[in-house]
């Protein structure tokens, strides 16, 4: 790996930022749907984690693993999030968000989305649903995309045994939701 | 090994976490008990299904939205522009986000329709824009029949009290329907004598459950 180049030094942070981030915001997007289950939820909280980390570029630029830190920062961001909604449904907007009616997004959930959507797909979501926050990030972290428990340790900030245990309980929990008859009905649906 | 004890290491066995001589019996007692061994068959189908469980991409624009909204913040001191264009007279008034991120502009008539699909959870934002700083206003929820608040299980009642900042307040309302919604959810503001209510109508989709 060569050394930072000056050129790369003297670059404004907002570039370093972006050069740094972009590559990241769908992935944090993804992980933010899978906690959140919804995209207006997903959206608003990897908007919070980038404005908490622009302030934080010089310490983003020393990362070497930048997805698994993006990872923990995100989900920490996500139990606050679900802690402060605990105690009041009101929140304040963030400093510099823009007027909402100034960026209408596109309609997100457009007819191809819906399409999309399998019969399948809408089972294991409504099961998920069901699951506390907890169980359904240690299940979709794990089971969804794929990362060890051992991994889940540094991302999740819980003792193997605790994830161990959730996991346990978020998978009985999904089964007694998903019964077996359900999985051969899918596959004739689906052909 | 007895049932219990298959029940007991399924999750080990399936992520890989037994040593050989544990796997052995696992094995053994698979091809014994029909029982576990569909047991076993609907685990391995639902890890299956977990693995290929798609993830929405963002809308298009939302990266370069986030990111400089995210840098923009910092930079600039001013003031965001959507205080100005929202600010109004009233002590506090409505911008209503349905769910997906949509905000749409306030109208004379502050009763919306909301599209909601059956059991599927969707956000709903509501912005009250105050004038000025309220302390301990209350906001109170009626929810109509059919609709939940997540979390809130079949409690049709709710009410905060909480403190408004001047500008902009978000209330997020994760909101789920059971089944078809005849009557409105009402939101009303109230601090000091003065109260301000909001409505919402519920279109209720079936999901394409139904065999259209
Ligand atoms: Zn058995």
């Amino acid at each position: 790996m060569p050394p930072v180049s000056p050129y790369r030094r003297a670059r404004p942070a907002t570039s370093n930022f972006e050069d740094l981030l972009r590559p990241q915001v769908e992935y944090l997007y993804r992980l933010a749907w899978r906690f959140t289950g919804s995209v207006a939820d997903a959206e608003d909280l990897v908007q919070d984690v980038l404005l908490k980390l622009y302030p934080r570029t010089q310490e983003l630029l020393k990362i070497e693993r930048l997805r698994p830190w993006l990872a923990r920062v995100l989900y920490r961001q996500y139990v606050d999030s679900v802690r402060q909604r605990a105690r009041s449904p009101i929140a304040t907007y963030a400093e510099g968000e823009d007027n909402p009616l100034d960026t209408l997004p596109a309609m997100t959930d457009g007819p191809e989305e819906h399409a999309e959507r399998s019969w399948w797909r809408e089972h294991i979501l409504a099961a998920l649903e069901r699951l506390n926050p907890e169980q359904r990030t240690v299940l979709t972290m794990h089971d969804v995309e794929g990362y060890s428990l051992e991994e889940l340790e540094t991302i999740l900030e819980a003792p193997l045994g605790t994830l161990k245990s959730r996991l346990h309980r978020a998978r009985q929990r999904l089964r007694a939701l998903l019964p077996m008859e359900l999985f051969s009905a899918g596959e004739r649906v689906n052909g | 090994m007895e049932c219990r004890d298959f029940t007991l290491q399924l999750d080990d066995y399936l992520d890989g976490r037994v040593d050989a001589v544990r796997q052995r019996s696992i094995q053994g007692h698979l091809e014994r008990c029909p029982n576990c061994r569909s047991r076993h068959q609907h685990a391995v189908a639902l890890q299956a299904a977990l693995r290929t469980l798609p993830a929405p991409t963002p809308h298009p624009g939302f990266v370069d939205q986030a990111l400089s909204r995210a840098t923009r913040a910092a930079l600039s001191s001013a003031h965001p522009t959507w205080r100005a264009v929202i600010g109004m007279a009233i002590a506090a008034t409505l911008v209503l986000g349905v769910a997906l991120g949509v905000f749409l502009a306030t109208q004379p008539s502050p009763v919306r329709t909301v599209a909601l699909t059956l059991e599927r959870p969707e956000t709903v934002r509501l912005i009250f824009n105050s004038a000025k700083p309220l302390q301990a206003a209350t906001l109170s929820l009626a929810l109509p029949e059919n609709v939940e608040l997540v979390g809130y299980g079949d409690r049709r009642e709710l009410s905060w009290q909480t403190d408004l900042r001047k500008g902009g307040n978000l209330l997020r309302l994760p909101l789920v329907a059971r089944g078809t919604a005849k009557d409105e959810l009402v939101a009303r503001l109230s601090h000091g004598g003065s109260s301000k209510t909001f409505r919402l109508k519920f279109e209720v989709d079936n999901a394409g459950k139904s065999g259209m």
